[in-house]
């Protein structure tokens, strides 16, 4: 029983953390048109094998866990890194494909939306992935017509399709689904995570009445109780990604509430660093409204609050 | 990162589990006096005589000597079974001043007082907090004068559970008249059957007497009972604290996930005003399940937690962390129960065993007081956890 990362999990995050924060800082995002997973980006991620870390080591992977894969997608949040990182991703788990392993072929992650569907990454993708808790589905998005949408998160383009031609792929199952709720959570921790150090890093040189602001209990609280959200989301992922890495029967109700648990921590946090930072934490140029806008957006994915608490009502746990 | 029990672990949750079901007491706790106190002993002394007290605490002081893991175990089995609540007047003994004296006690003050406490013979009180020293605990104001080999001790102590009962305190006194703050305290043994002691119940809005204000007049405590060194008492009281905010509510953060899940039964078979089951109501069943939802974070933060301190071998700082998740998670559960249960939510009379969810939601502000108020855990995570610059 241990539940932090260890060994060497800790050398993956790391590697992880320096290889995200060089190919997309989150400064990125200050630039127009840095939307989305760009070929060459794509291509330095595929060669780098992060594609397919989970994907087994026959099929060109390195046969890693769901441990691995959410220390991954933490540090990819905190960058808020763009969502066709993790499609690209699921993708190459689900297929094995080479071409999608190496980043060759972008794939843009689609979201049922009423009788349309939402495409969430770049619309001139090879292929979308949809993925429910049954199955998983990989469609072409040559000849798909695409409608632009604006999107708030500056991090993926949005676009609305009407139309969807035979997939190229189908996989019945959880397996998919239950990775991409672990990188979705990992990634709203590494945004929270993210939010909470902005303020605290900003509360120890901003002055106010003569004081650094972080030695004021109406800052320092909200901290400490934002501190305590992000503990509890953080045990209960590493809880998650051992119960799937480990195959646990209870696997599906920790990730329900893993996701749960992160997306109240990422939307709370986001919230209260813009607020404490004061006026500065509105403006275009500061990180805080990015990591809200894309909280906002990974909170929709793999599992908002009401289908999510749904379910946890009557799950039951194992020892 | 795993989630593995080894099979010894198995056992002991089975061999506990078969034990528990058979000997966990029917009769409900008497709800006050010494027949409450009594039956706190009679089911300490049960679990000593059975082999399962003390179950982290060293083997060569009566314990089990087994890991923080099997301690997990041991408090979710208590609860699955419904055995009596661990916050009870044997508390202060086994969760304070046993691990205090474990970690800072002589070996004389060990061997005469560990066993009486593991096998519920001496029930213990706390005496740190004053009627002007609570949260600011470094401004107590009780002295001690030292004459020849005792300690003579005037002042007043404040919030003191269970003195009526308890045997022995752990009391924090001021010994040198001239120093200031944190310096000059010493932590001492003191026998409540000592004369110059007066004990005066305070009556709670729980409809207990389970605090007291505690008077010292010229009481005379022997050199021998001091634990760590004279002037030196805020290092052992923090070794205190230390415990009751690491492992302390252990007991509470995994009974949570059973009593959220009692909740939710009743909410399936308690009807609302409209006649609809309560976990019909959107907002009910929602709120019920972003509890549960906590409680099962709580759970992963304490194995989290405790698999780190079996590792490294003493609590972090993350102690004041856990206390504001489960006290705000309790009070959260204790509301929504009280909206479920409408009118009979307001029928109560102090005794807990027969308004378990009234009492529990009474008892929320104790928990999120006593041990150092919310406000206090806010300001040690903002110092320990988060490095932000001091508040004074």
């Amino acid at each position: 029983m241990y539940l932090a990362p260890d060994g060497h999990e800790v050398e993956i995050a790391e590697a992880a953390g320096a290889f995200v924060a060089q190919a997309l800082p989150i400064a990125r995002l200050h630039t127009p048109g840095s939307a989305d997973l760009a070929a060459d980006a794509r291509a330095r991620f595929g060669e780098m094998g992060w594609f397919a870390l989970a994907v087994p080591e026959s099929g060109g992977g390195s046969g890693l866990s769901a441990v691995e894969h959410a220390l991954f997608f933490r540090e990819a949040g905190r960058q808020c890194a763009p969502v066709d990182l993790l499609a690209q991703c699921l993708a190459a788990n689900l297929t094995g494909d080479a071409d999608i392993v190496s980043g060759k072929q972008g794939v843009a992650l689609l979201v049922a939306d009423g009788a349309t569907w939402r495409l969430i990454g770049a619309a001139d993708s090879a292929l979308a992935l949809q993925v429910t808790r049954d199955e998983a589905v990989l469609y072409p998005l040559a000849g798909v017509t695409t409608t632009a949408r604006p999107a708030l998160d500056p991090a993926n383009s949005l676009g609305v399709v009407s139309t969807l031609p035979d997939s190229v792929e189908r996989l019945a199952g959880d397996h998919v689904w239950q990775f991409g709720q672990l990188g979705t959570a990992a990634m709203l921790l590494g945004v929270a995570e993210a939010a909470l150090d902005l303020i605290v890093d900003y509360a120890k040189i901003r002055e106010t009445f003569g004081r650094k602001i972080g030695s004021w209990q109406a800052v320092r609280h909200p901290c400490a109780d934002l501190a305590v959200r992000i503990e509890a989301a953080r045990a209960q992922l590493w809880y998650a990604a051992a119960a799937t890495k480990e195959a646990r029967a209870d696997a599906a109700t920790h990730l329900d509430v893993a996701k749960h648990l992160a997306n109240c921590a990422a939307l709370a946090a986001t919230d209260t660093t813009i607020q404490l930072h004061g006026g500065i934490g509105v403006t275009d140029e500061h990180d805080a409204h990015l990591l809200l806008k894309h909280a906002l957006l990974l909170s929709r994915l793999f599992g908002a609050k009401r289908a999510l608490l749904g379910r946890v009502l009557h799950a039951g746990l194992e020892d | 990162m795993d989630l593995h029990y080894t099979e010894a672990d198995r056992d002991f949750r089975i061999r506990a589990r078969e034990w528990l079901k058979a000997n966990v007491p029917q009769a409900p706790r008497p709800a006050h006096g010494t027949a409450g106190a009594q039956f706190d002993r009679d089911w300490q002394r049960k679990l000593h005589d059975h082999g399962w007290a003390g179950v982290a605490w060293p083997q060569e002081y009566g314990g089990l000597g087994l890991s923080g893991l099997r301690q997990v175990i041991w408090y979710e089995e208590l609860a699955r079974a419904h055995a009596p609540h661990h916050i009870n007047t044997t508390y202060v003994a086994l969760m304070h001043a046993g691990p205090t004296l474990i970690a800072r006690g002589t070996p004389e003050q060990k061997a005469f007082h560990l066993p009486r406490i593991l096998s519920g013979e001496a029930l213990w009180c706390q005496g740190f907090s004053e009627p002007n020293a609570g949260s600011d605990l470094a401004s107590i104001k009780t002295r001690g004068r030292i004459e020849g080999d005792h300690i003579v001790v005037d002042g007043a102590k404040m919030w003191t559970t269970d003195a009526q009962y308890g045997d022995y305190q752990e009391l924090l006194i001021r010994t040198d008249p001239a120093s200031e703050r944190h310096k000059g305290l010493t932590w001492v043994i003191c026998d409540m059957k000592t004369p110059g002691i007066d004990i005066k119940p305070i009556r709670t809005m729980l409809q207990d007497d389970h605090v007291s204000m505690v008077f010292y007049d010229e009481v005379r405590i022997p050199l021998s009972n001091v634990v760590g060194e004279v002037g030196k008492g805020w290092s052992t009281a923090l070794a205190t604290l230390s415990f009751e905010r690491g492992l302390g509510f252990i007991g509470d953060q995994l009974e949570l996930y059973e009593r959220v899940n009692r909740a939710i039964d009743l909410a399936g078979k308690t009807r609302i005003e409209d006649g609809r089951l309560a976990i019909e109501d959107d907002g009910v069943a929602q709120r019920l399940a972003a509890i549960k939802a906590d409680c099962i974070a709580i759970r992963a933060m304490t194995l989290a937690d405790i698999a780190e301190t079996d590792r490294t071998g003493e609590p972090g700082p993350k102690g004041s962390m856990m206390k504001l998740m489960v006290t705000t998670t309790h009070k959260a559960l204790s509301e929504v129960v009280g909206e479920i249960l409408g009118w009979s939510f307001l029928e109560f009379d102090g005794d807990r065993a027969a308004y378990p969810w009234t009492y529990d939601y009474l008892w929320s502000w104790v928990f999120s007081i006593s041990g150092g108020t919310n406000e206090i855990q806010r300001e040690i995570t903002a110092d320990r956890v988060l490095g932000l610059p001091k508040a004074r």
